[in-house]
């Protein structure tokens, strides 16, 4: 069986190698190609491949702050790929599986191929260590906008995706709400919302345990009966 | 007898007996305590010290009078009078009541109305000073005037005190009809003198000290920039010169350690430049790290080199830098001359300066040197990161373009020949963009549509010149943490133009992340430094940003280039 695997670089020649020298070991099959952190989290979303090769240094978004916004169930194993040494990445070699200098040599790529190869033969799942998130990357024309977590007032999910509100606008992001959940100080309310507890206006109680938030900005969302005393005991009330 | 023949006679014994007093007054203004005390501000133990001094003049007042029928005429007066004027009423009541107690126990008919007179008139010296002090007008005490009229009213006083106290009242009018006249004239011409000896004596000393200060200041002045050049044959002669001219001495001259560096003055035609040290005085002052006075008194200077040297007396100061000794400054006088002492003072103070100025020109030898391990910094910051994209992206692109991937590897050589090549400081505006090129070709090979490159140059100004390793390190900045953090395409603007009286140059991206950051990276600190360094303060780097649209960094130069 072929290893599916996903290769994110912001340089077009550099994708371009890595995926020839990938398909050229014969055990692995390049099922896309991405050059930023947004796209790369979109893709791993959408394909689910077994192993990213990743750059480290990515505009706005770079390779570890992509693997922070990666649900765990998904993770794929992480080849890190750079050009040089900054990061001391013998300190990630942990973390990851493996990690590639370039220009790649193609004996070492095949070391890691069979790294792989072992690994998902053995079905050992990737466990990375996660930090906080502290600002959630969202898609802006075609930028990536930095939203700081204390500017969120609310997260929502609807079937056009996940939003994160702020108190004067709404930013569609990549990230998923149980991402968010786990990694940042948002609190659930809602099977389809977070909210951020300092942006909390008011709560009004409504009947048979339910409740609607009342943000600072004035917006509206619905706390569900299984989340309210959560939040009540979180706020001491 | 003719009163006024008699009283005229009394006029002239009187101020014969004045001038005894007035040299005493005289000494009193070379003593030290006179050279400290300053008469604005009277400490209490300066005041008690004045008391004594004036009631010791008052008293000899007194004993330096002429014995007239049963009294004296006398010179009691100035003293009481002045220490009222320069002390106040405290102290020219107390020296009064002193002399005139005293004057008391001498007895005779006007033993009473002198004794008080002489405290009335200390107390109207008093009154003056406070007038003077109250009406702003200090600089008056020490006036002749001031002290001529107030001894005058003073023994006016005395006179109709005399009159009115002393019995029998016949022989009290006849006494008075032969000293008045004498006495105010004598007392009152008494106390002008001896003010205005005391305020020439001040007037030397500040005068004295302000030429010696001028002196001092203008030898400053000269030499300033001098000694910052370091110390050599060339400023040690310039230094001697300034010396030697300002001070006025005989000869001057400088040595380092071991030799003669300059010698200039008297006695010049057998005293040779980097001839080795001869004088014994000198060797001491350098072996034993301190100054050396030979007088030419007791202590004398004789030549080592010629019998027939008109020099007789030297001071050799130890020049130090940083405490330690580099070398010695000695100022000669001829055998005719005296020593100055002033410029003894003179010759240990800009020896002082000099040192001063060495430390700095040492400061400045290795500023130039950071700067140039600066530029090394610089160059070898050329990141690795940069190296081995460019060899990736070479590799990747070798599989398609080999033409292509030959070209890339031509330029990356030129660009590191270029950086790893260091000719002097500076370089032409064309040496900067052909290395800006091949910098810009790898980067836009790594980019691709990423990276659009714009240039603005005059072709005018290609010649003109930069400090070396300018241009590159803005380019990458731009690039760096401009077009690389961006998602869209991104786009460089390198423009060259010519402005009133400067040359301008900008490198502008559409990323507009340097807000971000915050501040300018070392790179462009030390390309800032540079700039500073070898084109002139006014010269200089700038950035300004709009965040998320554009930043851009402005370098000029002068017009012609830097020299």
């Amino acid at each position: 069986m072929m290893i599916r695997a996903l290769i994110v670089d912001d340089e077009l020649h550099a994708r371009e190698e890595m995926a020839a020298l990938v398909q050229e070991t014969g055990a692995i099959e390049v099922i896309g190609c991405c050059g930023n952190g947004i796209d790369a989290l979109k893709l791993i979303n959408k394909l689910r491949p077994e192993v990213l090769f990743l750059d480290v240094q990515m505009p706005v978004v770079d390779g570890f702050e992509l693997l922070n916004m990666v649900t765990r169930e998904i993770m794929p194993h992480v080849v890190f790929v750079t050009a040089y040494d900054q990061y001391s990445l013998k300190a990630f070699e942990e973390k990851t599986l493996d990690y590639l200098l370039k220009p790649v040599d193609p004996n070492r790529l095949a070391k890691t191929v069979a790294k792989l190869q072992q690994t998902i033969g053995e079905n050992r799942s990737p466990v990375y260590q996660t930090e906080e998130i502290r600002r959630i990357p969202c898609l802006l024309g075609n930028r990536i906008k930095l939203i700081d977590l204390d500017e969120v007032e609310f997260i929502a999910t609807t079937i056009a995706g996940v939003h994160a509100a702020t108190a004067d606008a709404e930013y569609f992001t990549e990230v998923t709400l149980k991402v968010l959940e786990e990694r940042t100080q948002l609190f659930r309310c809602h099977k389809q919302y977070l909210v951020n507890l300092d942006g909390i206006g008011e709560i009004i109680l409504l009947e048979a345990g339910l409740a609607t938030i009342v943000t600072r900005s004035g917006k509206k969302i619905p706390v569900s009966r299984r989340y309210l005393k959560l939040i009540k005991k979180k706020l001491y009330i | 007898m003719d009163l006024l023949t008699f009283s005229l006679h009394n006029v002239f014994a009187l101020l014969q007996q004045m001038s005894v007093y007035l040299v005493i007054a005289y000494l009193f203004t070379k003593s030290p305590f006179f050279r400290s005390f300053h008469l604005r501000i009277l400490h209490p133990r300066q005041l008690l010290l004045l008391y004594f001094v004036f009631s010791v003049f008052s008293i000899l007042g007194t004993y330096f009078g002429l014995q007239v029928s049963d009294a004296i005429a006398n010179t009691r007066a100035i003293g009481a009078v002045l220490a009222g004027i320069i002390g106040g009423p405290l102290l020219g009541g107390a020296v009064g009541l002193t002399a005139g107690l005293h004057r008391f126990a001498l007895g005779g008919f006007t033993a009473l109305s002198c004794g008080i007179s002489t405290t009335v008139e200390g107390l109207l010296g008093g009154l003056v000073h406070i007038y003077l002090m109250r009406s702003y007008q200090q600089h008056r005490l020490l006036s002749p005037t001031v002290a001529f009229l107030t001894t005058l009213v003073a023994e006016v006083t005395q006179m109709v005190i005399i009159l009115i106290l002393s019995k029998p009242f016949d022989q009290a009018v006849a006494l008075v009809r032969i000293i008045a006249l004498p006495m105010i004239l004598a007392n009152s011409c008494g106390a002008a003198i001896f003010v205005s000896i005391i305020r020439d004596q001040r007037k030397m000393y500040d005068e004295l000290s302000v030429t010696f200060s001028a002196k001092a200041l203008k030898m400053a002045e000269r030499t300033v920039a001098i000694l910052g050049r370091g110390l050599d044959t060339e400023t040690a002669q310039e230094v001697a010169s300034v010396i030697w001219e300002e001070t006025g001495v005989g000869a001057v001259a400088i040595t380092d350690r071991e030799k003669v560096l300059a010698f200039v003055g008297q006695g010049d035609d057998h005293h040779h430049i980097g001839t080795p040290i001869s004088s014994s005085q000198v060797k001491m002052a350098i072996r034993e790290n301190r100054i050396v006075y030979a007088d030419g008194g007791k202590k004398k200077w004789r030549c080592s080199l010629s019998d027939g040297c008109p020099l007789g007396s030297v001071l050799s100061v130890p020049l130090r830098v940083d405490n330690e000794l580099v070398g010695t400054i000695n100022l000669f006088e001829p055998k005719n001359k005296l020593f100055l002492v002033t410029n003894r003072t003179l010759g240990e103070g800009i020896t002082t300066l000099l040192s001063d100025q060495l430390l700095y020109g040492r400061y400045i030898e290795q500023k130039n040197l950071l700067t140039r391990a600066e530029l090394k910094l610089a160059q070898a910051q050329v990141s690795p990161h940069f190296l081995f994209n460019a060899l990736n992206t070479i590799s990747a692109i070798i599989r398609n373009d080999a033409d292509r991937a030959r070209d890339l590897i031509l330029h990356l050589s030129n660009f590191f020949r270029k950086n790893l090549k260091q000719t002097g400081d500076l370089a032409t505006l064309e040496e900067e963009l052909n290395h800006v090129q091949s910098y810009l070709v790898i980067e836009k090979a790594r980019f691709e549509d990423r990276l659009q490159l714009e240039m603005d140059i005059d072709p005018q100004l290609m010649s003109i010149k930069l400090p070396v390793f300018t241009l590159q390190p803005i380019v990458e900045n731009a690039i760096k943490h401009g077009i690389s953090a961006m998602l869209g395409q991104g786009v460089i603007r390198l423009a060259v133009v010519r402005q009133p009286g400067r040359v301008l140059i900008t490198v502008e991206d559409n990323a507009g992340n340097f807000i971000e950051r915050g501040r300018k990276g070392l790179g462009l600190n030390i390309v800032e430094k540079r700039i500073k360094n070898l084109c002139g303060k006014d010269h200089g780097l700038e950035i300004t940003c709009i965040p998320q649209e554009w930043t851009k960094i402005a370098i000029t130069v002068p017009e012609g280039g830097c020299a």
